[in-house]
């Protein structure tokens, strides 16, 4: 069921509730995601597999996976870059 | 006796010895009880049992776990209810 290109639902952590992808499968037992999550690795026991799966390649990057969750219909929020405070002198 | 206000259970009674030898009672209030789950009623992790006036000055991330439902649900009934809402 866990494989490269399946979309799943994150259920722990502070991302539970968001949806993403596995890209690539370096362990046994962790998955690489990315998608409304962070791109990180992942535990598999905390992913709840669903029906949708994108055509990537494994270990694609960011911009690719935003296209693919696109045509499913799922529009990824691009953070906003964040901006360096300037240290006044006291 | 202690006055009316001060014979409720809510306060407790602690021993305090002055700088000038004389033993005293002072009254305290007791901290609330501790958080329970919302459905299964286990303890919740992560939820401070303070009086009022400490939680005030507390920031909000350090009075709950940083997670959907967090210091609502324990995690266990977080995740049965994400996947009882995806299966459907």
């Amino acid at each position: 069921m866990i494989e490269v290109g399946r979309v799943c639902l994150k259920i722990a952590g502070r991302d539970a509730g968001k949806r993403c992808v596995v890209v690539d499968l370096p362990q046994k037992n962790f998955a690489l995601i990315d998608g409304q999550t962070r791109r990180r690795k992942c535990n598999i026991i905390h992913l709840e597999p669903l029906k949708e799966k994108l055509k990537i390649k494994k270990g694609s990057s960011h911009e690719e996976v935003v296209k693919e969750f696109k045509k499913i219909g799922i529009e990824l929020k691009e953070k906003k870059k964040e901006k360096k405070q300037e240290k006044t002198p006291k | 006796m202690p006055k009316p206000g001060y014979r409720s259970r809510t306060y407790r009674r602690i021993f305090v010895r002055t700088p000038g030898s004389r033993n005293v009672v002072h009254y305290k209030r007791r901290k609330p009880s501790k958080a329970k789950c919302g459905s299964c009623g286990s303890q919740l992790k992560g939820v401070p049992r303070e009086l009022p006036y400490k939680i005030r000055g507390m920031p909000k991330s350090s009075k709950r776990p940083e997670r959907p439902y967090g210091g609502v649900l324990c995690s266990a009934c977080m995740r049965e209810k994400l996947i009882e809402a995806v299966r459907k």
